[in-house]
């Protein structure tokens, strides 16, 4: 009976032409997207001469000052950088002698004149440092003796030049969008398991009702679908991710296969999401698809994927939270890949994720093996 | 002796102030074909759902094949069919699959299911259909497929809530002749419907409900020789005058007599030859008539005089 149902879940559910769409074809067309937009955005900033800066501190801080110098040394530095007051710089950027002015205190912020491709590099560089702030204190401040290490890596990140860095992996800043593709794709998955937890009761679908009348013992039921959404989520997951990293030639550093676990995770995640939204209260199927999708972009929103930077926002505003974002924990633990050479945070995140996704499962449960209903 | 395959002792089940089953008792026989008659709302459906154990119900006691039926009772509901009132099958699989997919929540063996599947695309007349999905089908197919999904694991008790809703007169006589056929080969049916010509023409005894009580039980004669009436004469005639009305009240078994629009009506209860005395007086008096019909009551009769409305008022 287990196989019965976990075949016919497989089969229906690669039958959903919805789910073909939103978990296959949408994240294809949106990444093909960002390869256009940011691919190019990137390359440019590798190739334009050392950009005119001015720098003013409004308070002292050494290791941001410590990555200009360094990015703006070299063959080929990024930024042409100079140590200047307020009034000079502006006067400066007023003539056009300079293309922005980064103010150091307790947050980095940047006055640009103008758009242009300098512009958005500066920006971006300011994004990709804020991004890397907390691993850097926090590297420096365990091991002070990593300080210039750790600098040269973020400097050689910044600069994509080929010289020593923290891991063999990717840390172009622009990825970040493909690990929040990947985020989205497996919070996506929380559709199939609200369908799962809807389609088992009888109180909230006639199927759930009909499959109760049975002779199927209901967790046998529930297992089974859960298995068969899995199974198909991971093919979406796998897809998804070898989409990007084959024919976009989105560059994930040279642990690929991690790369596929962290999606295959966050979709088994996403799946338990939506499973317990599925299994809470007696909302029709509309409402609470509604509610899966806004809370699935809301986090997906909060783990940078509109707006590159809110991860760090978040970082500073409610650290606590990235933590527990399954959007974010996606994002982290694939980002982690590439950002140190060792396993420990990238298993650190996977294994939140999969202790968020069984206590989704366990109260979802809870809460759908009711065996009679007071109402249908 | 008949075996009791459905028994339903004292059943009350509230939906907070509403009384959905109000001391409802039941005792189903083996073979039978037994109709649960009653507007919308009566409570039908909710005793389906309290039998099939979806329902909790605040008093009584269930039992199906001589067992207490509880949600985790497969072994019993291994043996029940259920046709559920709306089409219950899924979107994204063949006719085909979705008999087999419903069969398969009963029998595991893949061989044995196969030759169930076939038979029931048999049975319900699908066979041109089998690769079709259900939003391809017309209404009366869906309805075809619904029961086939329902039946396909060959169980011992068929419950059909309300199968024929918005159904095509030929494909509802497909469905009713099919549920005597399955009947003829020893299931036992339990038939639930607010359409009362349904009842009356296939099931073998049946029970009217009322605001969550059963009001009357029996055979469609027992239950036609509980009430009053038990024929109505009408007879086309011009001019009748108060002195011949008069005569035709006097007659043995006459309890009313109505004429209105040209047309005597006659009721009558009990005794035989009626027509032929109402008949009689015509002739004596050489009054022409037209039309004649005698009218045995219908079960619709039978509700209204016991409930005194009728089953159609509630419809939706």
């Amino acid at each position: 009976m287990f196989l019965h149902n976990f075949l016919y879940e497989i089969k229906s559910s690669l039958r959903v032409r919805d789910l073909i769409f939103w978990l296959i074809l949408f994240p294809m067309i949106l990444g093909t997207f960002f390869k256009i937009a940011f691919g190019d955005l990137y390359e440019k900033q590798t190739k334009v001469s050392a950009i005119p800066t001015a720098i003013v501190e409004t308070e002292q801080n050494d290791i941001f000052r410590s990555v200009v110098e360094s990015v703006s040394e070299g063959d080929e530095p990024l930024l042409k950088a100079e140590f200047l007051s307020e009034d000079e710089a502006l006067k400066k950027l007023g003539n056009g002698e300079i293309k922005g002015i980064i103010y150091t205190g307790d947050t980095i912020t940047l006055t640009v004149a103008g758009d242009g491709v300098e512009q958005s590099v500066l920006k971006l560089f300011i994004e990709q440092y804020m991004t890397r702030e907390k691993v850097i204190t926090d590297t420096i401040s365990g091991d002070p003796s990593k300080t210039q290490a750790v600098i040269a890596a973020l400097s050689e990140e910044i600069n994509t030049s080929d010289e020593a860095k923290l891991t063999e992996g990717n840390l172009d800043f622009y990825i970040q969008y493909f690990y929040n593709l990947i985020a989205m794709v497996a919070m996506y998955g929380s559709v199939t398991g609200l369908h799962v937890a809807m389609g088992q009761q009888a109180n909230l679908s006639e199927l759930g009702a009909r499959k109760n009348c049975s002779a199927t013992p209901k967790s046998v039921g529930i297992l089974a679908s859960l298995a068969g959404t899995w199974v198909v989520q991971s093919i979406c997951m796998i897809i998804c991710v070898s989409f990007t990293a084959f024919v976009l030639k989105v560059d994930y550093g040279d642990r690929l296969p991690f790369v596929y676990i962290a999606a295959v995770c966050g979709g088994i995640l996403g799946v338990s999401f939506g499973f317990f939204i599925g299994s809470v209260g007696k909302m029709k199927q509309g409402a609470k698809v509604g509610i899966c999708m806004s809370v699935s972009m809301a986090l997906c929103f909060l783990s940078g994927l509109m707006v590159g930077n809110m991860k760090p926002i978040m970082a500073e505003k409610a650290p606590w939270f990235n933590n527990i974002n399954p959007a974010a924990l996606v994002t982290d633990s694939i980002s982690a890949l590439n950002l140190y050479s060792g396993y420990r945070v990238f298993i650190t995140k996977v294994v939140t994720m999969l202790v968020i996704s069984l206590i989704f499962y366990v109260l979802g449960l809870l809460l759908v093996r009711r065996r009679k209903y007071a109402s249908l | 002796m008949e075996n009791t395959v459905v028994k339903i002792d004292n059943l009350v089940k509230r939906y907070g102030e509403l009384v959905a089953l109000d001391h409802f008792s039941l005792e189903i026989k083996e073979g039978e074909i037994f109709g649960l008659l009653g507007p919308n709302g009566s409570g039908k459906t909710t005793t389906i759902n309290c039998l099939l154990s979806l329902l909790s119900f605040d008093k009584g006691n269930i039992e199906i094949f001589g067992r207490k039926m509880t949600p985790v009772s497969y072994d019993i509901k291994k043996d029940i069919g259920i046709i559920m009132q709306n089409v219950v099958v899924s979107e994204e699989l063949t006719v085909r699959e979705n008999i087999d997919y419903f069969c398969g929540l009963y029998i595991t063996d893949k061989k044995l299911r196969a030759q169930y599947v076939d038979e029931a695309i048999k049975f319900v007349g699908l066979e041109d259909f089998t690769k079709f999905y259900p939003k391809k089908l017309s209404g009366g197919l869906l309805r075809r497929l619904n029961i086939a999904c329902g039946i396909a694991h060959k169980p011992k008790l068929i419950i059909l809530d309300e199968p024929t809703v918005a159904v095509d007169p030929q494909s509802r006589n497909k469905i009713l002749e099919g549920i005597q056929e399955l009947n003829r080969s020893g299931v036992t049916i339990i038939y639930t419907s607010h359409y009362m010509e349904e009842v009356e023409q296939i099931c073998t005894r049946i029970a009217i409900m009322d605001k969550g009580r059963k009001v009357a039980e029996g055979t469609k004669d027992e239950l036609k020789r509980m009430i009053k009436n038990t024929e109505t004469i009408s007879i086309e005639v011009l001019g009748l005058g108060e002195d011949i009305l008069a005569e035709m009240r006097a007659l043995p078994h006459v309890y009313d007599v109505k004429y209105d629009e040209k047309m005597l009506v006659v009721s009558c209860s009990g005794g035989k030859h009626n027509l032929i005395r109402a008949l009689d007086v015509l002739q004596k008096h050489e009054v022409g008539f037209g039309r004649v019909y005698s009218e045995l009551p219908t079960l619709n009769e039978v509700f209204l005089e016991i409930t005194g409305k009728a089953l159609r008022d509630k419809e939706d």
